[in-house]
């Protein structure tokens, strides 16, 4: 390819949207072409600067609040209860205990039941999100529940630090496992420290990882016989989840980063591993 | 009625045709049981509060102001959780931010003569784009104040593709969706948009001198 091609490449090349062939192709000529690569050095501090210097605003503290209010006001409720994060199945209690009041006729208990199995139809039938068909669907939302959680409450990390030295150690005196901590600093991955999580009824280790402003958990427990399947990308709410195991231990990765950056943290957190 | 004092203070400055909104809204909506309206908002809330700061980063660089930023993001949330019945996609956050943008063009072309005027000075930044060397860019790409007022200067679709590529991280096909082009115009848009926002550093670094 000559200097105009690549230079018309240079866009989806920056940007990660060339598929693999093509986009060795254009990182060999920026190799070789000093002046390509020079123009594309531009180009890397013009992307750089929006997502590293420019100011990513943070939503104010009454914004939420204000939002969650006219939701509220909006539905017709302005009960605490409504506030609840997550509200669980709520079989109409007033129907029950004003039936109750009256059950010494057999036929009540009919009527009662009826109310009741009439209230889970509906129940299941109008409510399918907060349903939870299987397994893997559970631990999805508990990984993306603790990864949202540590975003939210300033508690990202127990041990805060770049250095794998600092972090691992630490790791290891209050598990009773021994998780891998790798360095992937060079390739844009930043660790950002570690911290202790509780997933699926077992300590796990939450490694915590930085690409541009997006941060990444790494859960991190050993597997056992029982370790459920599961598909190994999954999609949810606007964050992927990406799965894969070694002999050791099961690794679960969350993250709001595109799904690429994702695949090719696993596969270089993979290799790192693989070396030891 | 537990109303506490700082909620209802949003609500009353936010005067972007919200309380109309909400009470037409309210009207619709207490003909299902409170019981199911409670229940989907409690997951409306779970699958996008998440996405609050990404929802104002966006209206807050398209609208460049706070308080309209505000007042954006909350009409946009109670347009979304209207329509969260209709969203079967998995990306909670691309749906939201395709609401965010619509809510903040609607309140760019109500006040049109006050924002949709580049402040953008065609003959300054061009004639001094020839002049830098990629040594002075890639010396000035890190001033923060810089590359804010760089920002600032480009036209709305310049701001908001570079905000969802490099900000949110988002794919060609993801803000293809957002935007409703196709990924070719994503492409280009973002390659114009990334000059444009060189050339306007340059000229900035230029005035300073």
């Amino acid at each position: 390819m000559n200097c105009e091609e690549i230079r018309n490449l240079m866009d989806p090349y920056l940007d990660g949207e060339l598929d693999p062939v093509i986009s060795q192709r254009v990182e060999q000529h920026l190799r070789e072409c000093a002046k390509c690569e020079g123009a594309y050095e531009v180009e890397t501090a013009m992307a750089h600067a929006i997502s590293q210097t420019a100011p990513y605003y943070k939503a104010p503290r009454d914004l939420r609040a204000g939002i969650q209010f006219s939701l509220r006001q909006a539905v017709g409720t302005t009960t605490s209860q409504a506030a609840e994060e997550t509200a669980p199945l709520q079989v109409t209690p007033s129907q029950v205990t004003r039936r109750g009041a009256t059950f010494a006729m057999p036929w009540n208990w009919l009527a009662l039941a009826a109310a009741i199995i009439l209230a889970a139809v509906i129940g299941a039938t109008l409510l399918p999100r907060l349903r939870q068909p299987d397994a893997a669907q559970v631990l999805a939302t508990q990984l993306i529940a603790n990864h949202v959680r540590s975003l939210m409450a300033d508690h990202l990390t127990d041990v805060a630090s770049s250095d794998q030295h600092t972090v691992k150690p630490w790791l290891d005196m209050k598990l009773d496992f021994a998780a891998p901590v790798v360095d992937l600093a060079k390739d844009g991955f930043f660790l950002v420290g570690g911290r202790l999580d509780y997933l699926d009824n077992h300590a796990a280790a939450a490694l915590v990882y930085q690409r541009r402003k997006h941060f990444i958990n790494l859960f991190i427990w050993p597997t056992t016989a029982v370790d459920s399947k599961g598909p190994t990308v999954m999609a949810h709410q606007g964050y992927h989840l990406l799965r894969w195991s070694d002999s050791d231990f099961n690794y679960w990765a969350v993250s709001d980063v595109n799904i690429d950056d994702l695949e090719s943290f696993k596969q270089l957190f993979e290799q790192q591993t693989a070396r030891r | 009625m537990a109303l506490t004092p700082k909620a209802q203070h949003t609500l009353e400055t936010g005067d972007f045709e919200s309380r109309r909104k909400i009470v037409k809204f309210a009207v619709v909506k207490n003909t299902e049981g409170p019981h199911v309206e409670t229940a989907e908002l409690a997951s409306f809330e779970q699958a996008m509060l998440p996405h609050l700061d990404a929802a104002y980063n966006l209206a807050r660089w398209l609208v460049r102001n706070e308080q309209d930023a505000q007042d954006v993001v909350q009409e946009a949330y109670l347009r979304a959780f209207k329509s969260f019945g209709g969203f079967r996609g998995s990306n909670g956050r691309a749906w939201l931010l395709t609401i965010v943008r619509n809510t903040s063009y609607t309140l760019l072309k109500k006040n049109q003569s006050v924002y949709l005027t580049t402040t953008f000075d065609e003959e300054t930044h061009a004639s001094s784009h020839e002049l830098a060397s990629p040594a002075t860019i890639l010396e000035h790409a890190e001033d923060a104040k810089l590359i804010k007022n760089a920002m600032n200067e480009l036209s709305v679709d310049f701001r908001e593709i570079l905000t969802l590529r490099h900000q949110e991280d988002l794919s060609y096909q993801e803000i293809g969706d957002i935007l409703k082009i196709p990924t070719g115009t994503v492409m280009s848009r973002l390659a114009r948009a990334r000059a444009k926002l060189k050339e306007c550093l340059v000229g900035n670094i230029s005035q300073e001198k």
